[in-house]
């Protein structure tokens, strides 16, 4: 018997590494995924004013600090019953679209395409963003290109395009200036040409790498997603489960969550492992991001990536059940989040000096969700008579996704260990 | 410089935001990068192994549990300059704020949220167990250089990589955050504090004098004021300057003078060492 130790897991962002037990014929016997690091936000959060709270939160994560700002802003806002002015609430959602463009240009672009740009067999030293450089530099410029105008949204409407700070209890701390509003409409035509080129490169990558898509990662689990109406949606709306067989959908609204969300502590991984209570543990274990977003959605909400869902579809199936089809789902995703921003910008509302209305800090229980780029994000407060933080659960969005990763990671591997 | 520098660049006990924040050179990467040899980065790059004769290791984040700290040995021992890179690997930053806790009292929290359907079972197994407090990495390792900020700016970071190109020492501004604020001082202290969701500032004023907790006055300048631009208060996240020896303490100090109204202020603790309570005076709570 034997063990292969995969350590640390690279082009990502955190902290994991993959364990291999193999029987005495060299066959998988047990494949574990464990996450190694723990911080314990959920604790330190404990005792702070929660208008605090959306400044200390989107440490969580450095790509995606924005849908953590966001989700927990609209908790402490859910907490004190406090509805806010809807132009704040379109800079809010701007500020996420420009995290959404961000993050999966980064995704796509900088950690998952050296596998394909540069090859799978490629020499580890140059499979990397530096090697995508040297390969394919248009790609390299317009990956760049569409991550520079993500971070770039973010920062006007944010604050700060790394962890921002306008989201208070209310609304925002700023309106989102004209002058920001004309560049922004400037360039958004051409980062919607870019997210068309990136679909059709992606298309060309699935022709070119069918045969292991249709047979690494794949599995049969749950999805839950974000839709408003049956939409697709990045912001706000109610969560979704879908079934593995794509014939039951449970819709249910963010304060219901633990009525559809259990989490279960298993010893191999500081992550507890989701599921759906309804069903139970571990046969409600489902997956979360850009390939669940699209199969719990009926349809997208602009036109292109409508167009484009379609054709996702007619390659994968439904519910498509490829790990690998979540590269083609997000880069879908990064057109549907670029129209959308078209939309904002056009909206005469988008300018208003209207974005904050007065709040009174008091007892309250406050759950916040968005769709943050790696799938759904959940924050709940509770708050005390001054508005003070007694208890907090979040449930971040790779969280959701661990257990259901180590199911495509065991399946991966006793398909590559046949040989 | 005739050969590429070799770079070796890890995320410890903080959020990959200062990777991201190199990567937000943007276009400039594409001058940047051409001049060095990225031999180690989970983040981005797929070797496993740790190799010998780095030239330049960036460490981010700090040490909360005993991988993190044998890491950084290893980086010393590897390395020829180790660069302790924004503020959680300098001071602690927000994950510091466990030190408001005991690891039990952490880890407890954690595994029994409300969410949780078997409470009371702990990970332990093929995991590295948390040390007591988290601890930014100059008291674990003698480090060369900081990087403050949460995270540094892109050109900060640039503009560091390129003074050791050089061979020169990166120099950080020794400046204060109010130093490159724009909101006009009129040299009088606030007679009540405020919560950040109270009343509309004044977009022209300084917000600690309209009564804002801002903490622009103990904190290193370099991030060109963002925070206060954007209508809400600084929170010390490129930690102290060097003329002072604990940013909280330096904050206090200046909050003193408002008399009792700063007494009323809730979560002190909290707010003045917000990024950099592990380096404080007083760096983890005693019962």
């Amino acid at each position: 018997m034997g063990k292969v130790v995969i350590e640390p897991l690279t082009r990502l962002e955190g902290h994991g590494k993959v364990t291999i037990t193999l029987d005495e014929n060299g066959k998988p016997k047990d494949v574990k995924l464990h996450i190694t690091a723990l911080r314990g936000f959920e604790q330190f959060v404990v005792g702070r004013p929660a208008e605090e709270v959306p400044r200390i939160v989107p440490r969580i994560c450095g790509i995606c600090q924005t849908a953590h700002h966001l989700a927990s802003v609209k908790a402490v806002d859910a907490a004190w019953g406090v509805e806010i002015p809807s132009a704040a609430k379109k800079v809010r959602e701007l500020m996420h679209l420009g995290n959404m463009i961000h993050s999966h240009a980064l995704h796509f672009y900088f950690l998952a395409a050296p596998d394909f740009v540069v090859g799978p067999d490629a020499d580890p030293a140059i499979r990397n963003i530096v090697g995508v450089i040297d390969k394919a530099p248009e790609v390299a410029k317009k990956a760049i290109a569409l991550r520079k105008f993500g971070q770039a949204l973010v920062e006007a409407t944010g604050g700060k395009a790394i962890h921002p700070v306008t989201g208070i209890p209310g609304g925002v701390s700023k309106p989102f200036s004209e002058e920001d509003r004309d560049a922004f409409l400037k360039e958004i035509d051409t980062m919607i040409e870019y997210a068309k080129d990136g679909v059709e490169l992606i298309k060309s990558i699935n022709e070119q790498y069918m045969e292991q898509i249709k047979t690494l990662g794949v599995i049969d689990t749950w999805y839950l997603g974000l839709v408003n109406d049956g939409k697709h949606e990045f912001y706000d709306g109610t969560l979704r489960f879908l079934s593995p067989d794509g014939k039951e959908k449970m819709e249910f609204q963010p304060s219901e969550y633990l009525d559809y969300i259990g989490e279960h502590v298993v010893s191999h991984s500081y992550v507890k492992y989701p599921y759906n209570k309804k069903v139970g543990y571990p046969e409600g274990l489902y997956r979360v991001g850009p390939l669940a977003m699209l199969n719990v959605c009926d349809s997208m909400k602009t036109p292109l990536a409508e167009e484009a869902r379609k054709e996702f579809l007619d390659t994968f199936g439904f519910p498509a059940n490829q790990s690998l089809a979540y590269n083609h789902a997000r880069l879908i995703e990064l057109l549907a989040a670029c129209e959308r921003v078209k939309e904002l910008l056009n909206d005469s509302e988008i300018t208003s000096e209207d974005v904050k209305v007065e709040v009174e800090p008091k007892a309250g229980n406050g759950v916040g969700v968005v769709y943050a780029p790696r799938g759904v994000l959940i924050h709940n407060y509770e708050t005390d008579d001054n508005g003070i933080v007694v208890k907090a659960n979040m449930i971040v969005a790779t969280t959701h996704n661990v257990p259901t990763m180590e199911k495509a990671i065991q399946q991966a591997a006793e398909v590559i260990f046949k040989e | 410089m005739a050969d590429k520098v070799k770079v070796a660049m890890i995320q410890l006990c903080g959020c990959s935001g200062c990777h991201i924040s190199l990567l937000d050179l943007h276009d400039k990467l594409l001058e940047v990068l051409p001049n060095l040899e990225i031999v180690y980065a989970p983040i981005v790059a797929d070797p496993k192994e740790i190799p010998d004769g780095i030239d330049v290791a960036l460490l981010e984040g700090g040490v909360r549990n005993e991988h993190d700290e044998h890491l950084v040995h290893e980086f010393r021992e590897k390395a020829k300059i180790v660069i302790a890179w924004g503020t959680c690997a300098a001071y602690g930053g927000i994950p510091g704020l466990g030190n408001l806790y005991t690891k039990e009292e952490l880890i407890n929290r954690v595994y029994s949220t409300e969410s949780t359907d078997n409470p009371g079972t702990i990970p332990s197994e093929e995991i590295p167990p948390l040390e007591d407090y988290v601890k930014p990495i100059p008291d674990v390792i003698k480090v060369d250089y900081i990087i403050p900020g949460c995270p540094p700016t892109p050109d900060m970071i640039a503009s560091a990589i390129v003074a050791l190109l050089n061979g020169e020492e990166p120099k950080f501004s020794t400046k204060i955050v109010c130093d490159e604020c724009p909101r006009k001082k009129e040299n009088v202290f606030p007679e009540k504090f405020k919560r950040t969701f109270e009343g509309k500032p004044d977009p022209e004023k300084c917000l600690f004098e309209q009564g804002y907790t801002c903490l622009g006055m103990a904190t290193r300048a370099g991030c060109g004021a963002k925070c206060p631009n954007a209508g809400v208060p600084c929170r010390g996240c490129y930690g102290k300057t060097d003329a002072v020896l604990d940013q909280g303490a330096a904050a206090a100090n200046t909050f003193a003078n408002a008399g009792e109204a700063a007494l009323e202020i809730p979560d002190k603790v909290a707010l003045l060492n917000r990024f950099s309570l592990p380096a404080a005076l007083i760096s983890k709570k005693i019962k």
